[in-house]
């Protein structure tokens, strides 16, 4: 079935073809119509789920977590501030490991006050234990809600899914939605291996005292090391299945590039554009889309960056004092590569507050990259007035 | 609670992903970070407290509401046997005291107590056979507070004689009130029970004139005296001395005991008591135009306020502010009776305002015959000298001892408390005392406490003390009662007991205020899932104090106020 469909509604889609049994959610501007049409579904009885309404996205994350712990395949979304309150409870999905799958749609946070798209929000919960995958269509957003309860219930690693305000949640295009006989052959049930049982009782997450603490952190890392080969294996069924898949990077004509551009989200779809109209004057540039940030894609991207002399990083997000997160992550897991085998990395900021990142930006994210062999700033950025 | 097993780890090998605790966690005994601790313990019920029998009420209302009938029903043997009874003629301070009054309305216990002895007509009550054969002891007076002794002692298994000068068993119950009240029939069954469960009940037998005192005494190894209030107060006015002035509560008996009553067409009766509104009633409904004159107000009479009402909507006119100076008759025949009109003064030693006569206001009432119930007194003419006596009767100690060994007294002839419920309450405690005495064991204090009160904190609980967020106003059930004019032309009893449906709403409207009904609030509510479910029949729950932080969210959601929090901070 193929309908014309927004980002949100293409997240919605999902959670109801993966049969998730609770959502917990509270509403945000511009996550609220997520929930909006899962409510709907289950109030059409389209779609049978517990929907527990809460009083804040503390309690929403805490509502999946209990959810999760009996065994339930949970779902929550959220954006920004939402987000910025639910960070205690993201340690405990995170380190209870409970394949909890969540939306955010990175929204800017405040002050000023602001409802429009940055990525800061998410990139600032980089260590909570979740796996984040950022989403560039509504069919991206629709499949990866998909992969990312198989992969989640496969590592016990909640996943967080990434789309950019308006740009994506808000805007409608034509998506495929998988037939539900398809996706339950797909995404079996989920059985929570540690789920609680009134038969054999248990209290999850008690103390652990310095002497066992760092075990649990290391299984924690050796889960994570795990992920993009579980990432590969799912999406390879799903390609299978679907006609679809993703990576956990994607290389757009990075073969032969000298120049490549390095992107996360809906700047990637302008940036397409840009790339092809400028290789057809012969300029030898290509993409990177970053759509996993954790577990780090490290080297899947020093293996497409091999051949590349120069990258510009766009960020929309920065750390302040340091600079654009992406151009951080990517510089530092590029440390270990040979110079001669590794761009040097020009470090963009643009498009922070929702501010819009047309083709023009993105051209001079490149001009720039082109005029010097070095960065002459620490950050460029772009369109600042 | 599982027992602590260390568990040894060698690696992360061994671990889960997350921590998982099968059994209790010693490393982390949260309690010790507290600095208050929750006591759960149940709290004096208003209803229970004020309860003169000592009627488990919160206990029988909550069998009620689940619909245990039968429990509920052999909640209130335990106290009292007379529960049809009391639930008709008991002016039920514990309903005037419920919480439920502030929140739509009073719990008509007593409805839901008749209901019970109602329901039960057909049920099974035994006792095993007498224990102590020897401990025979005699009850003078088969009134309430006699009957409540008796039954008390045949439960701890000593055989007893009731004594009873009239024909009928049951003193006031059976020669006072009247049958519109309560109907022959429930006084039979509940005296019945009483009889089948060991007492022997022998009437028509007065001491003094058919038996003499010291024959009693030296039968019986222990006498109990509760021959009530039958001496009624005379009127200390002229003309008092004519034929056609009388008791009431002698019409009373005399029409309960179907003797010839030679009623005049016009009456007035004197007095605001329950003999009073009883007299007044029966002898309009014996045909007689009826006058109740009293000295004070309508807030100050002591009747129960209930039959006051009933007594006006039949149509009765009651004088109020209204005193008897003299009695006028002329050719044999009463033809006034000259009235003062008073006002109230300053609050006399019963706490009611005085009446004081307003000079010159006397006035004249058309009467034929005058009914005086004024109070009554303890005829205790079969009584040596020996024995003391004071303001209400005969002399004894709290727990019903007199000063003389194996006599014991209570009831209206000891306490003048005035009520068949404080006769029972009475007559139990006694019980206790003569049991002690026969046992060679001395009376304490806690032989006074009922058993309601006992293992519960003394506080009685208030409407404040509730958490009124988990009740709502509801309105009580309406009794179904004749008409006054179906009422007027009958001695039928005017109210009907309760159906079942009626009895569960109303019993399940009880806030059950200081008591348990194992809710489970405290054990959701507690964030340390330190409120554990107890296996012990006894408790509802178990605190465990070692993870209990003290935070006060038990105590604050209980409904109920059955757990305290208390500081344990150094004042």
């Amino acid at each position: 079935m193929r309908k014309v469909i927004t980002g949100n509604q293409a997240a919605a889609w999902g959670v109801r073809l993966a049969k998730a049994q609770v959502i917990s959610a509270y509403p945000i501007t511009p996550q609220t119509t997520i929930i909006e049409e899962i409510a709907e579904f289950i109030d059409r009885g389209d779609f049978s789920a517990r929907f527990i309404k809460v009083e804040s996205e503390h309690s929403a994350m805490s509502g999946c977590i209990g959810a999760a712990a009996a065994g339930a395949r949970t779902f929550t979304a959220t954006s920004a501030q939402g987000l910025a309150l639910m960070h205690e409870m993201l340690h405990w999905a995170g380190s209870g490991r409970l394949p909890i799958v969540m939306v955010n749609v990175n929204r800017a946070l405040a002050p000023g006050w602001t409802i429009w798209c940055d990525q800061n929000d998410s990139l600032s919960q980089r260590d909570t234990g979740w796996i984040q995958l950022y989403c560039e269509s509504a069919q991206e957003v629709l499949d990866t809600v998909l992969i990312a309860y198989k992969l989640a219930e496969k590592t016990l690693i909640p996943v967080m899914i990434l789309l950019d305000a308006f740009f994506l949640s808000h805007t409608a295009e034509s998506v495929e939605i998988p037939d539900q006989e398809t996706v339950d052959a797909f995404l079996p049930a989920l059985d929570f291996p540690y789920k609680l049982d009134v038969e054999n009782p248990a209290a999850l997450f008690g103390a652990a005292l310095p002497d066992i603490y760092q075990e649990f952190r290391f299984k924690q890392q050796t889960a994570f090391d795990t992920v993009i080969d579980e990432l590969h294996r799912i999406e390879s069924e799903y390609f299978q299945r679907f006609g679809r898949q993703y990576g956990e990077i994607e290389s757009y004509k990075c073969e032969d590039a000298d120049i490549v551009l390095i992107t996360s989200g809906t700047v990637t779809s302008t940036a397409r554009e840009v790339i092809d109209r400028r290789r057809e004057n012969g300029e030898k540039i290509g993409i990177l889309k970053m759509k996993l940030l954790r577990p780090f894609p490290t080297l899947s991207l020093a293996s497409a960056l091999k051949s590349a002399r120069k990258a510009a990083v766009i960020d929309r997000d920065i750390s302040p004092g340091c600079g654009g997160i992406w151009a951080q992550e990517i510089k530092a897991s590029l440390s270990d590569v040979p110079e001669s085998q590794r761009p040097v990395i020009f470090s963009c900021i643009a498009g922070l507050g929702g501010r819009d990142i047309t083709t023009e930006t993105i051209e001079q994210a490149i001009d720039i990259t082109i005029k010097d062999d070095f960065p002459a700033q620490e950050i460029y950025w772009l369109g600042l007035k | 609670m599982s027992e602590d097993k260390p568990i040894i780890i060698q690696g992360y090998q061994d671990i889960p992903p997350m921590t998982v605790a099968r059994g209790r966690m010693s490393v982390n005994d949260t309690g010790s970070w507290r600095n208050a601790e929750p006591l759960y313990i149940d709290h004096t019920s208003p209803c229970n407290f004020h309860c003169p029998a000592g009627n488990d009420v919160v206990k029988f209302l909550r069998l009620t509401a689940e619909g245990k009938y039968n429990q509920a029903w052999l909640t209130i043997l335990k106290t009292s046997p007379l529960p049809g009874i009391c639930g008709r003629v008991c002016p039920h301070p514990c309903e005037t005291y419920c919480n439920r009054g502030q929140l739509g309305g009073r719990i008509r216990i007593h409805d839901i107590e008749r209901f019970l002895a109602d329901v039960n007509i057909d049920s099974k009550y035994s006792l095993p056979k007498i224990k102590y054969p020897q401990g025979k002891i005699a009850v003078i007076g088969a009134g309430p507070a006699g009957l409540s002794c008796a039954w008390q002692l045949n439960h701890y298994g000593y055989p007893v004689t009731v004594f009873e000068k009239h024909k009928l068993a049951g003193g006031i119950l059976a020669v006072g009130i009247p049958r519109f009240r309560l109907p022959v029939e429930v006084r039979k069954r509940e005296i019945g029970l009483i009889s089948q469960c060991g007492t022997e009940i022998v009437t028509g037998v007065e001491i003094g004139k058919d038996i003499t005192f010291a024959e009693i005494r030296e039968k019986f190894a222990a006498v109990f005296i509760g021959v009530g209030y039958h001496h009624s107060y005379s009127l200390e006015i002229e003309g008092e001395n004519h034929p056609d002035v009388v008791p009431g509560l002698s019409f009373l008996k005399k029409t309960a005991l179907t003797k010839p009553f030679d009623l005049k067409r016009q009456v007035v009766v004197i007095g605001g008591g329950n003999t009073a509104v009883d007299t007044a009633r029966t002898a309009f409904r014996l045909g007689a135009k009826v006058t109740v004159l009293y000295r004070r107000t309508r807030a100050e009479m002591p009747a129960i306020p209930d039959e006051i009402d009933e007594l006006l909507e039949e149509g009765i006119a009651i004088e109020f502010l209204t005193n008897p100076v003299k009695i006028h008759s002329s050719q044999g025949e009463i033809t006034h009776i000259e009235c003062v009109r008073m006002k109230l003064g300053e609050p006399d030693a019963s706490g009611r305002r005085k009446p004081i006569p307003i000079e010159g206001t006397n006035f004249k009432i058309e009467t034929e015959q005058v009914f005086t119930a004024i109070g009554e007194s303890a005829d205790l003419a079969f009584l040596s000298d020996s024995i003391k006596t004071q303001r209400w009767g005969i002399s004894t100690d709290e727990f019903g001892r007199t000063e003389v060994s194996g006599l014991f007294a209570g009831g209206d002839a000891s306490t003048g408390e005035g009520t068949v419920t404080s006769a029972i309450g009475s007559g139990r405690k006694t019980a206790i005392a003569i049991k002690k005495f026969l046992e060679g064991e001395e009376s304490e204090k806690e032989d006074l406490i009922p058993p309601a009160l006992v293992n519960v904190n003394s506080h009685v609980v208030t409407l404040e003390n509730l958490n009124l967020d988990y009740f709502t106003a509801l309105k009580p059930i309406e009794i179904p009662c004749a008409s006054p004019q179906e009422r007027i032309t009958s001695f039928e009893e005017i109210h009907r007991t309760i159906d079942e449906e009626q009895a569960l709403y109303e019993a399940q409207r009880c806030l059950s205020c200081g008591s348990c009904p194992k809710c489970d609030n405290c054990y959701i509510f507690c964030p340390d899932a330190a409120i554990h479910r107890s296996l012990e029949p006894s408790k509802n729950y178990i605190i465990d104090i070692k993870h209990c932080k003290g935070c006060g969210i038990c105590a604050a959601e209980c409904p109920r106020f059955c757990i305290e929090l208390r500081s344990l901070m150094q004042s």
